[in-house]
């Protein structure tokens, strides 16, 4: 497998639109893009890119209710046409990995997960959809902070009261949006299946890609919880965080009932990612949240300056990690000194109980946008 | 004792107490040993405050261990609002939605 490596790495690659406003390959209509704010990976399965599985594996099985894909701004529209199907910048990456390290083999056996195993990563979103609607709303919850009277100790903080208008038009705007990420991941998680039966000449069997779960990230969801001995109704927002829910939670699909959600956390390029798994002691504590990666030490300014000098793409070679990027500054910007080590923020969140760790995965090939 | 007005609880959690800033609703959680701390902006630690005042809160503002300073919310946070009492922001969700 290793030596392939570069070959799939440049494969994917081509294959996969990656970069800074990248444009993708799909050409929908209008009506169509609305099918996709509306219900998100599972019309995006309907067209043939995947399968019901890969719905049952993925966070609200790959799209949620309340979307209004009329709330959407026409620039958002603009932006987000022709970048459905593509990576973007940024953190944004594919990876090749492979399992190094089993924390807890029962939980590892019922995720599909083993020592030595090849792995695939995405780490996607909204693209500039997502991005213009965060804009747009930004200056509506400006004007309605005022409106509503709400004491705000720093302006960046503009919210609306939950049952107003306008928070009612963002929440559609978000939920599409959201819709639109899933979708998106979709999309590419088919093209990389499709890329490795090319490379390796085998079918979806001899592939044996299924996924393990589609998490999101940064996002504001209705759900219901327990706070002081009371179930209530809450909007949790996580932003750079992820639902971790126990086992047992009747969210979670049969195949995950048991042994609780599964949480995927990307670390950098250079280090590791995670598999961990959701617990009791999570929803009591946090809303049923963990971390959701490495987090940035560096600012992308502070990086540039640091690497300065020097070949990031040979440094991780030397360390056996095939890179491609797309962007000029994206390696400097992004090198594994920019960020926190993920093996530490996921020990805290191991240690403090708030979900437990289940796998380590090395990176062996990184695509960067 | 690290960062004025911060009190370490545990070996993995930092408190941010209701006082720390005058109109907080609730305290402050960070979730962070002591490795993890010395990397903590300052700005960050009050954003996670400053969501403590939004109107609706529930429970504790709350902050993973990979926080950074974001917009207007650190990253790595969560917070859960009253849906009847409660606000949804922008902030807390951020630009790369999902």
């Amino acid at each position: 497998m290793v030596p392939r490596i570069k070959d799939l790495v440049e494969v994917l690659y081509r294959e996969i639109p990656t970069g800074v406003g990248s444009k993708g390959r799909l050409r929908l209509t209008t009506q169509e893009l609305k099918k996709v704010l509306l219900r998100g990976a599972q019309w995006v399965v309907e067209q043939g890119f995947g399968d019901r599985e890969d719905l049952e594996h993925t966070e609200s099985g790959g799209y949620i209710e309340g979307a209004d894909p009329d709330v959407i701004s026409r620039k958002a529209y603009e932006r987000g046409s022709p970048q459905l199907g593509t990576l973007g910048s940024g953190n944004h990456f594919t990876e090749i990995q492979f399992v190094d390290e089993i924390y807890d083999e029962k939980v590892a056996n019922s995720l599909g997960l083993f020592k030595d195993q090849i792995t695939v990563m995405i780490h996607t979103g909204s693209r500039g959809l997502g991005h213009q609607v965060c804009t747009d709303f930004l200056e509506v919850m400006q004007r309605a902070a005022q409106r509503y009277g709400i004491k705000l100790p720093d302006r960046e903080l503009a919210c609306a009261p939950f049952n107003s208008q306008e928070a009612r038009d963002y929440f559609s705007a978000m939920n599409a949006s959201a819709n639109y990420a899933w979708a998106n991941r979709q999309y590419i998680m088919h093209w990389v299946r499709e890329t490795f039966m090319r490379v390796f000449n085998t079918g979806p069997k001899g592939i044996g890609m299924s996924l393990v779960y589609d998490v999101a990230h940064n996002i504001a969801k209705i759900e219901e919880h327990t706070v002081n001995g009371r179930r209530v109704k809450v909007i949790v927002h996580r932003k750079g965080a992820t639902r971790a829910f126990a086992p047992g939670h009747p969210e979670l699909p049969p195949v995950y009932r048991e042994t609780g959600q599964p949480v995927i956390i990307p670390g950098d390029m250079g280090r590791a990612s995670f598999v961990l798994i959701g617990t009791e002691r999570g929803m009591t504590e946090a809303f049923g949240s963990t971390c959701h990666g490495a987090g940035r030490l560096l600012s992308r300014h502070q990086a540039i300056k640091k690497a300065k000098g020097r070949s990031i793409r040979r440094e991780m070679e030397d360390m056996g990690i095939i890179v491609r990027a797309a962007g000029r500054g994206t390696l400097a910007e992004e090198m594994p000194e920019a960020y926190k080590d993920i093996s530490n923020v996921v020990e805290v969140v191991h240690r403090a109980g708030l979900s437990k760790k289940v796998a380590r995965l090395r990176p062996l090939g990184v695509i960067k946008g | 004792m690290g960062i004025d007005g911060i009190r370490r609880v545990d070996d993995v959690r930092l408190e941010i107490p209701q006082d720390f800033k005058e109109g907080m609703r609730t305290k402050g959680i960070i979730y962070v040993d002591e490795v993890l701390e010395k990397e903590l902006e300052d700005h960050s630690i009050e954003q996670v405050a400053n969501v403590a005042t939004l109107p609706g809160i529930l429970g504790h503002s709350l902050a993973m261990p990979d926080i950074h300073t974001g917009y207007g919310f650190a990253i790595g946070g969560v917070a859960a609002f009253d849906i009847k009492q409660g606000i949804i922001s922008p902030g807390g969700v951020g630009y790369d939605i999902n």
